[in-house]
């Protein structure tokens, strides 16, 4: 039986891991706070705000135990040259449409390896001498527990086609070998390191849940009498590409041409959003044709004769679909 | 990293509809309607409590900036950016919930993005002094004053929930004052142009009249003189906002 104040780690290797951590941990935090910004869906969106804190709780405690230590407080360092270059990769994806590629780097490559990281730690970590850090650890653990679990369902919210399943495995196997380069976060995690990359096992969290419901408020759009006919006729119109059609709906003086849409008629429209101005609605339809989809926003008055639109602006061309479906 | 994003990266769902505030404004001025929702009736407290939502996400996403585009600054602004990112995330969702409360949904209204470009100062102390002091002081009004109504309307949900919200934004007030001091520490020109920037973003919000000194049911934003106190706004800065209020032309 090992004597209880034996332990694997000197005062400065302990010191070494916890730079490691703060030095990805702070890496992380920044990123997501900044991608909060920049990641178009609500659950999304809040998940990242939700971790936030605790990521900089994590970061603070592992820095405020260094001179503890005899290290510097607060002081981060990266393990080894091949561990900026995976945090690199994973805070690169900026782009509004990359959001699965951002939770997919923290939430399925970094945390779950942080995670298994945390664990290995806390349970050699000596515990007659070493509870400051096995305290933090614990906090931690706990932490990424339920962050991974969360992110997990948001991902499987978000992650719905055949094409976006592609997009998040290509993700994981081009962060993964870098991972597995670095040696880990701390450089000496070896690459078949039990748990290291692996998805923790799904429970859905319950938080992530509210979020998603949160995120999908609305059934049906609450339209005022005639406006819904008004909309189907008036998209009707567009997809014929009937130029007369589409100017009957449109109200006196409303300098509007089909011809903005370009040479492809769209084949059909759906309502992706409805906004209300006092009486006055404003309506984006979404148009799906044979080329990218286009969003073209409309300002919708009431008059005697009944709906028509004021106004109307095509907002941009989308590259790809967007992650959410259509309701 | 972009350090920092230009504010046009905003990223929104498609369900939400941006427009000028101005134009918002214009648009209803011109069907006889007053430019910013009155606390008259349930429909116009949805529509006030769908901005103020939509004011919360705002907040969390330019935290959230403040949390990646300083790294240089001291590690205490970091993590007391990151605490407010917390916080602004469940205000978001406070009020996601109360929009449902009150039978509305996100999107029902058009975003407008002011509240976020001034989030987008590229000077630390410039984005503290005009996002926590000005912005957190302007939620501070709008609160307090939600509060009132609720309780005078009768609707606990609404009174509590927005109670708790308020007792964040002091401390987010808090938070801004003390970084306006630290950051600046040494170089009052950097003190001078961060706190200029936040009386114009104080002028900005009157709302050309629309926040005023008075009864909370009798103004359309009442400022919360005690509250600002409680927040840490000394007399002068409380008097000085109150005279620029009177001195807003009425919209
Ligand atoms: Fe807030
Ligand atoms: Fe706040």
């Amino acid at each position: 039986m090992p004597h209880p104040l034996e332990g694997p780690f000197a005062v400065e290797h302990s010191a070494r891991l916890l730079r490691n951590y703060r030095y990805v941990v702070e890496r992380a935090l920044r990123a997501a706070g900044g991608w909060i910004a920049l990641t178009p869906e609500l659950s999304a969106k809040l998940l990242l705000g939700r971790h936030v804190w605790d990521l900089a709780q994590h970061a603070d405690a592992f820095g405020r135990r260094l001179p503890e230590l005899r290290a510097t407080a607060h002081q981060g360092e990266p393990a080894n040259a091949a561990v900026v270059a995976f945090m690199d990769a994973v805070e690169a994806p900026e782009a509004p449409h990359e959001t699965v590629e951002r939770l997919v780097g923290v939430y399925r490559v970094l945390k779950p390896h942080l995670l298994a990281v945390y664990s290995q730690h806390l349970a050699r970590a000596n515990a007659v001498y070493e509870p400051p850090t096995r305290q933090i650890l614990a906090r931690c653990i706990e932490d990424e527990t339920r962050h991974v679990t969360a992110g997990e369902t948001i991902l499987r919210h978000l992650v719905r086609t055949p094409e976006l399943e592609a997009r998040a495995a290509a993700r994981q196997r081009r962060l993964e070998p870098l991972l597995a380069a670095a040696g880990g976060v701390t450089g000496d995690v070896p690459p078949d390191a039990p748990g290291g990359t692996a998805s923790p096992a799904v429970e859905t969290s319950d938080d992530a849940r509210e979020w998603i419901r949160l995120e999908k408020a609305v059934g049906a759009w609450p339209m005022p009498a005639g406006l819904a006919d008004a909309l189907r006729a008036f998209g009707g119109a567009l997809g014929a590409g009937d130029a007369a059609a589409v100017a009957r709906w449109l109200a006196p003086g409303t300098g509007w041409d089909i011809a903005g849409l370009g040479a492809r008629a769209p084949r059909s429209s759906r309502i992706v959003a409805f906004a209300r101005i006092g009486r006055q609605c404003v309506v984006k339809l979404a148009l799906d044709g044979a080329g990218p989809t286009v969003t073209l926003q409309s300002r919708w008055v009431p008059g005697e004769a009944g709906w028509r639109a004021a106004a109307l602006e095509i907002l941009g061309r989308d590259p790809a679909p967007a992650v959410l479906p259509p309701r | 990293m972009e350090r920092p994003i230009a504010y046009d990266k905003l990223a929104r769902e498609d369900r939400f509809v941006r427009m000028r505030a101005r134009d918002v404004a214009d648009l209803k001025i011109a069907q006889g309607l007053p430019p910013f929702p009155d606390l008259s009736s349930r429909e116009s407290i949805k529509e006030r409590v769908h901005g103020i939502m939509v004011g919360e996400l705002q907040a969390m996403e330019g935290a959230g900036r403040s949390v990646c585009d300083f790294p240089e600054a001291p590690w205490e602004f970091t993590l007391d950016m990151a605490r407010q990112v917390w916080d602004e995330s469940r205000h978001v969702e406070i009020y996601l919930r109360l929009l449902e409360h009150l039978d509305g949904f996100a999107g029902e209204f058009p975003e407008t993005t002011i509240l976020w470009r001034c989030a987008c100062a590229e000077d630390a102390a410039a984005r503290v002094a005009g996002v926590n002091r000005g912005l957190e002081g302007l939620a501070c009004d709008v609160f307090n004053q939600l509060v009132h109504i609720a309780r005078k309307i009768g609707d606990p949900v609404l009174e509590r929930a927005v109670e708790f919200v308020l007792a964040d934004e002091i401390t987010h007030v808090r938070m801004g004052s003390k970084w306006l001091t630290r950051l600046t520490e040494g170089d009052p020109e950097r003190r001078r142009r961060a706190v200029e920037f936040q009386e114009t973003i104080d002028e900005r919000f009157n709302l050309g009249g629309v926040r005023r000194e008075g009864e909370h049911d009798l103004v359309p934003i009442s400022i919360a003189t005690d509250v600002r106190r409680l927040a840490g706004f000394t007399e002068e800065e409380i008097e000085r906002l109150i005279k620029t209020t009177q001195r807003s032309q009425v919209y």
